[in-house]
């Protein structure tokens, strides 16, 4: 197989690889399903976001705090006047912080904590190509005049020989 | 750049440095002063009933400058503050400027009651609703002390427990429209 068709049938497994991983990032997309709009849905996902501001890592839902009870019969009464779930959290922010969030935000720094792992992912994925291009352009051995002088003398050798 | 997986290693080691600066510096926020005292907001409207049937509202408080203390009575520095807001409390009743309010933050009615009773406990304690008054306030823990100028900003207050003279200061900054903090 010459170097040209190696190099062809490389660059088709690289597209294979793209098209399977792109393949398999929108079957995960397209199988996760849209959060309900419903009050209650929106209620219940609220008071998991939104942690206890008085305890470590509970979220409202799980903790009996009073002033997470109080969140809890908040978030309602929120829901219900029509705000959105980004103006209820920032509601609980204004008060208490953005501790108050279990999800960081998505802008400011928590819109760092979002794009790091990302980062570090896309970074990972650029040293293992780069790595991979510098190990396949390691140069073959290639016979030099002497080693084939070598082989030939050995060849005749043997053929006397037999 | 003649060692490319040695830059992006590198890289890669920045952002997790980074990150793990941005996570120190993001603590949590340990103070002693309330969220709502060290912003000077607005203080959030009370509309209750105390434990006695009085009536507390908006527009009673309005003009005034005003206390407003969370407690619960199984709390030990609410309890012991208490002489402390007592001889406060009776230093400025009948000031016609001045008012004081209890809030109870996590407790029974009836224990409520009887700590009101045995403790003599002579300004307006409310129950009902305090939960609302709390979330309103950011309150995050007891005894929790706000303290409202008469244009209705929380210019001082503390958590944990207040001693008479910082009452005093903090009623005199309040009077003048001055934040404590």
């Amino acid at each position: 197989m010459s170097a040209a068709e190696r190099g062809g049938r490389r660059r088709v497994a690289w597209v294979l690889l793209g098209l399977v991983t792109v393949g398999a990032l929108g079957v995960l997309v397209a199988r996760s399903t849209r959060p309900s709009d419903a009050p209650a849905a929106r209620v219940t996902r609220l008071e998991q976001q939104i942690a206890c501001p008085v305890c470590d890592g509970q979220s409202v839902a799980e903790s009996n705090a009073p002033e997470a009870r109080a969140i809890r019969d908040d978030i309602p009464e929120r829901v219900a006047d029509g705000q959105t779930d980004a103006e209820i959290r920032a509601a609980y922010v204004a008060r208490y912080g953005d501790g108050v969030l279990l999800a960081p935000a998505g802008s400011g720094l928590g819109l760092v904590a979002w794009a790091l792992p990302l980062c570090v992912l896309a970074l990972g994925g650029l040293g293992v190509v780069v790595a991979v291009r510098r190990w396949s352009r390691v140069t073959r051995l290639v016979p030099d005049a002497d080693d084939v002088a070598t082989v030939e003398a050995a060849r005749r050798e043997a053929g006397e020989q037999s | 750049m003649r060692r490319p997986t040695r830059w992006v290693a590198l890289g890669v080691g920045v952002i997790i440095a980074a990150f793990g600066v941005l996570l120190a510096v993001q603590g949590r926020e340990e103070t002693s002063v309330p969220r709502l005292v060290r912003e000077h907001g607005p203080a959030p409207a009370i509309r209750a009933t105390t434990i006695d049937g009085r009536t507390v509202d908006p527009a009673r408080l309005a003009g005034r400058a005003y206390v407003v203390n969370f407690f619960n009575s199984w709390c030990i520095p609410c309890i012991d503050e208490l002489p402390a807001l007592r001889e406060f409390y009776a230093a400025h009743a009948d000031d016609p400027d001045f008012a004081m309010i209890g809030v109870v933050r996590d407790d029974e009615v009836d224990a409520v009651r009887t700590f009101v009773r045995e403790q003599r406990i002579p300004w307006p304690v409310v129950f009902e609703g305090a939960d609302r008054i709390g979330l309103d306030f950011g309150t995050t823990g007891q005894p929790e002390t706000y303290v409202v100028s008469p244009d209705g900003t929380v210019v001082c207050g503390a958590l944990g427990e207040s001693s008479r003279a910082a009452l005093e200061t903090w009623l005199d900054a309040a009077r003048l429209g001055k934040e404590c903090v």
